[in-house]
Parts: structure tokens; sequence; C-alpha cells
């Protein structure tokens, strides 16, 4: 308890990654209960990993054309690393998506391809850029420390606009993914609204794969909505439940990490499985139990 | 009521009698070539459905009756020719529930609210009216009573009528119900149609009942489409259910 007082006082040191990563752990899962609705949780694999190569190759370039490396500032680095992430996860998902849409070929086989090649060409990006292993590998390692008032912006950001979205346009999102056709025999714009989706899940994947690394994104996007799925009665119940167990999971994680000197992503990853086992158990448990006493 | 072989060169094209008077139509389907990828499935589908008829779209598995129901419902574009909507329409399509994925922690209620979506624009929240609307829909199917559980763990006989539901909460004119009776008890069955039947009476409502099950056909349905071989008969109960006919089309199926 006295951890967590202190990790949450306006003096801490890392308030920036303690912010971040509960920022991070409320947003994803809301985009990642669709991702695991709509049965895409390979694309919850291959999406961050392809997101940090997109941040590696923008940190890359720089160096390749010659620019004075030592000379950029930490924000404009930021920034271009943001672009990298934020391009590499719209282009893919959207080709991505374009692919299962057409339904042909073995989407598994695609997306799998997709996860290893990427994580082999970020280490090969970051292997030849002598300044990205100062701060990048342990990004890719989910280490959450450096974290700039520029990320932390950027991620409250993100959590709005993902937030905004989704209270508004939350029913015609629900509608294409559950009843495409139905949707689409009542007029509904089909492909601006799974577009809009996708967009939604690149954005909130780029932005904390930039933040918190590709591991904790990942984490984030599956496992808080597959606990609160054990749980939830209804799609309001779940959104609300998985938001929760993320934004928990990653405050509680924190302060574990901190206390016992641990390297943050992995022990959020490792704690949100933990409830994961813990919730499964709780929820067969609660199933018997009716059983025996009805 | 008039009866077409779209395909006059066969042998039942002789069977045709265009005297027939026609009631009003509702769709006519023209010169239809229905397929995926440029591949016709069935090809010279002309036929029309009147308002307020019911029609039973009849075939063995791989005849093409999703892709004409696809087809029909502007989910897919046909390779030439042309679906003409003779007077506004709004389908109310009930698809197989097998469709569905159990994953979506959905209530009965929630799935019978997406039927009035299309009159609440984007952005906004669903109006109390259109909600109270959507428990009498609810109400008119019986569903009134499950409609709270999740919509994955009810019957068979139970998802269709919260689909109904949901298809009558869009205010339909056209009832499209895809295999409605599959993975449903006789007694369910029984009691679906009657209530389909009901509905179709009273609300004046146009269906459109794809089955396998011919005495369901022979019993409440008007009006026949029966695809066969890649071709597309068109008739009354009573013209494409004589003996002599089944006969003549279960030969050619055995053949």
């Amino acid at each position: 308890m006295d951890t967590l007082r202190q990790i949450l006082s306006p003096d801490f040191l890392l308030r920036n990654s303690v912010y971040t990563s509960v920022l991070i752990g409320l947003a994803c899962p809301l985009v990642g209960v669709f991702l695991v609705l709509r049965r895409l949780v390979f694309m919850g694999v291959a999406l961050p990993q392809i997101s940090s190569t997109g941040v590696a190759l923008a940190l890359s370039l720089p160096m390749w054309l010659g620019a004075d490396v030592t000379a950029h500032s930490s924000q404009g680095e930021h920034t271009l690393a943001f672009l990298g992430s934020l391009t590499f996860s719209l282009v893919a998902i959207l080709v991505l998506a374009f692919l299962e849409r057409r339904g042909r070929g073995m989407a598994e086989g695609r997306l799998g391809t997709a996860y290893v090649v990427a994580a082999a060409a970020s280490i090969l990006l970051l292997s030849k850029n002598r300044y990205a292993e100062i701060g990048w590998l342990d990004l890719l390692k989910g280490e959450v420390i450096t974290i700039s008032n520029f990320d932390l912006t950027l991620t409250a950001a993100a959590l709005a606009v993902v937030l905004l979205v989704l209270g508004l346009f939350y029913k015609e999102l629900l509608f294409v993914s559950f009843d495409r056709d139905m949707a689409a025999t009542l007029r509904k714009r089909v492909l601006f609204w799974d577009v809009l989706l996708y967009l939604l899940i690149g954005l909130t994947v780029s932005m904390a794969v930039l933040s918190v690394g590709p591991l904790i994104a990942f984490g984030f996007l599956l496992i808080p909505p597959l606990t609160a799925h054990l749980f939830a009665d209804n799609m309001r119940q779940l959104m609300v439940l998985a938001s929760l167990v993320g934004g928990i999971a990653a405050l509680l994680g924190f302060a574990i990490a901190y206390q016992w000197d641990l390297p943050v992503g992995p022990t959020d990853v490792a704690l949100l499985g933990i409830l994961f086992a813990c919730g499964w158990c709780a929820q067969k448990t609660i199933s018997i139990a009716r059983r025996l006493y009805a | 009521m008039n009866t077409r072989d779209v395909d006059p060169s066969r042998k039942l094209s002789g069977r045709v009698r265009p005297d027939e008077p026609m009631s009003e139509s509702l769709i006519t389907l023209d010169n239809l070539s229905i397929g995926y990828n440029n591949q016709p499935v069935l090809s010279g589908i002309s036929l029309s459905i009147a308002c307020a008829s019911f029609t039973a779209l009849l075939g063995a598995n791989g005849s093409g009756k999703s892709t004409l129901l696809k087809t029909l419902l502007g989910l897919l574009s046909p390779i030439s020719g042309r679906v003409r909507i003779d007077a506004p329409v709004i389908f109310g399509y009930v698809p197989q529930t097998i469709q569905f994925d159990p994953l979506y922690p959905l209530t009965g209620f929630e799935v019978a609210l997406m039927g009035v979506y299309e009159r609440v624009g984007p952005g906004r929240r669903v109006p109390q009216a259109e909600r109270d609307f959507t428990r009498e829909c609810l109400k008119a199917t019986d569903a009134g009573e499950f409609a709270r559980q999740r919509f994955n763990e009810l019957s068979g006989g139970q998802k269709q009528r919260v689909l109904i539901a949901r298809a009558l909460a869009t205010k339909a004119n056209v009832l499209v119900l895809d295999e409605p009776t599959a993975g449903v008890d006789a007694a369910a069955t029984h009691s679906l149609l009657e209530f389909i039947t009901e509905i179709h009476e009273k609300r004046k409502l146009t269906v459109l009942l794809v089955t396998h099950d011919l005495p369901l056909v022979r019993k409440h349905a008007r009006q026949i489409i029966w695809l066969h071989d890649g071709r597309v008969l068109h008739g009354t109960v009573a013209e494409l259910l004589t003996p002599e006919r089944m006969a003549e089309i279960l030969e050619m199926e055995m053949s």
C-alpha cells in the first residue's frame, strides 16, 4: 500500500510512466474487445510488432540519410517514432484486414509471417543503429521508464480519441461486427465503419507500442477482454470490465515492479495472466456452485 | 399467378402459363445471372415476387439459394441482368442463427434493438421510444420473457423469435427468413411457422422463406421458387407440388 501511495504521489520521479501505463491499460482493452470478438487475436500479435518495426525504421532513417543524429531533440525523435509507428500500424491493419475480407489463403499463416518478419526486421534495424540501443531496445523489452511529457500527452490524447469514437459510434461498430449482412441490408456503410474501427485499433496500437512496447501492447489488447468475457453479461459490462482490469493491472503491475525492481512490461503481462487464471477458476467455481444449488 | 420456368430451352418450360393474372409486383428479377467472381451459379432468372405474397425458396444444398438470397438483399451484385424493386422495400432479414458468433455477450434485447439502428443516426443514442418499440416487437413474437437472457444461450426457436422481432423492429415490409427451422425441434417449428403465417396475414408482410422442408412449404407458402440443377422454377404450391411434377423433379435430381 505504501508503494502504491508512493507511485501515485505527484512528486514521484517516474509518475509519467505510471500515468502512461494506466492510460494504455485502460485504452488497449477497449479496442481489444473488438479484436477478440472479431476473432482477430493474431492481428493483435502481429500489429504491435509491425508497429515497432515502424519505430525502428523511422529512427534509422536520419542516420541513413546522413543527418546528425545526436543533434536531434528528444521530442523530434519521438515525433519521428510516432509517425513511423502510426504509419506502419495503419497500413498493416488496412492491408491485413483487406486480405482477411477477401478470404483467400491462410489468414493465420499470413499474420504469423508478418509477425516473425517484423520482429526480425526490428532487431536488424536497431542492431545497425548505434543510437538505438540507448532506449529503443528497452522499449522492445517493455521497460516503461523513459516516458516524456510528450509521450504522456500523446497517450492521453489517444485514449480520449478511443473513448470519443467508441462512445459516439459504439452501436455502428458493434452492428457491423456482429451482423454485417443485416447492417448492409439496412444500408449501413459497412466498409466505412470497418475502416474506422481498424484505424482506431491502429492508432491505439501505435500509441501503446511507442509508450510501452509491443509486449505490453499485445498483453493489454488480449488478456483484459478475455478476463472480462468470463463475467460480462452484456457488451457494456464487457467493455467497462475489460478497461478496468487493464487499468488496475497496469497500476498494480507498476507497483510490484517498483517494489521488487522488476521490468514493468513483463510484470504487467504476468499479472494479467494471473488475473485471467484466477478469473477462470472463479468463474468455473461459480458455475459449479450454481449447478449444485439449482 | 404466373408460373415461369426461366430457362425456356429446358424440358419444364412447356408448363409456363403466362396468361394468369399477376398481383402487384414488388421485386422483379430481369434476366438475372448470379454467382461469385464472375462465375455464374444461376443464369437467366426472370421472375417477380408479388406484394404481400408468401414465397418459399426451395432447393438442395449448393443449388444457389444463398446466392439468390444475397443478390435479392443487395449483398451481392448480379453478374448480369438486374433486380428491379418496384415499390419501397425495407428488408427484415432473419439470417440462420448458426452464423452468429457465440462470443458476443449480447442479450436478446440488444440483438433485437439492432433492428432500429437504421432510424437512429450515427453518434446518436437509441431514443426511449425506439427501445419501447423493440420491446413491443419482442412481445409480439413471444420473446419478451427471455429477451434479457444471453442470446447465445437461447434455444434455436427462441433465437428465431428474437431475430424475427429484430426484423419487425426495422418496420420491414419484406420478411426474408433463411432456413428459420434449422436446428429447431418439431413443436417449435410448428409454432414458429404458425406465427410467421399469422404476421404475414395480419400485417400484409411479403414473406420469402428459404427452406428444405417440403411439408412446411405445402402448408404455409403460396408461391414457390424452386432451384434445381441450374434451373429456376416459379409457381404456386398447387402447380409445383403436384405428384407428377414432384416425381419429375425428383427423377431429375436422381439422374
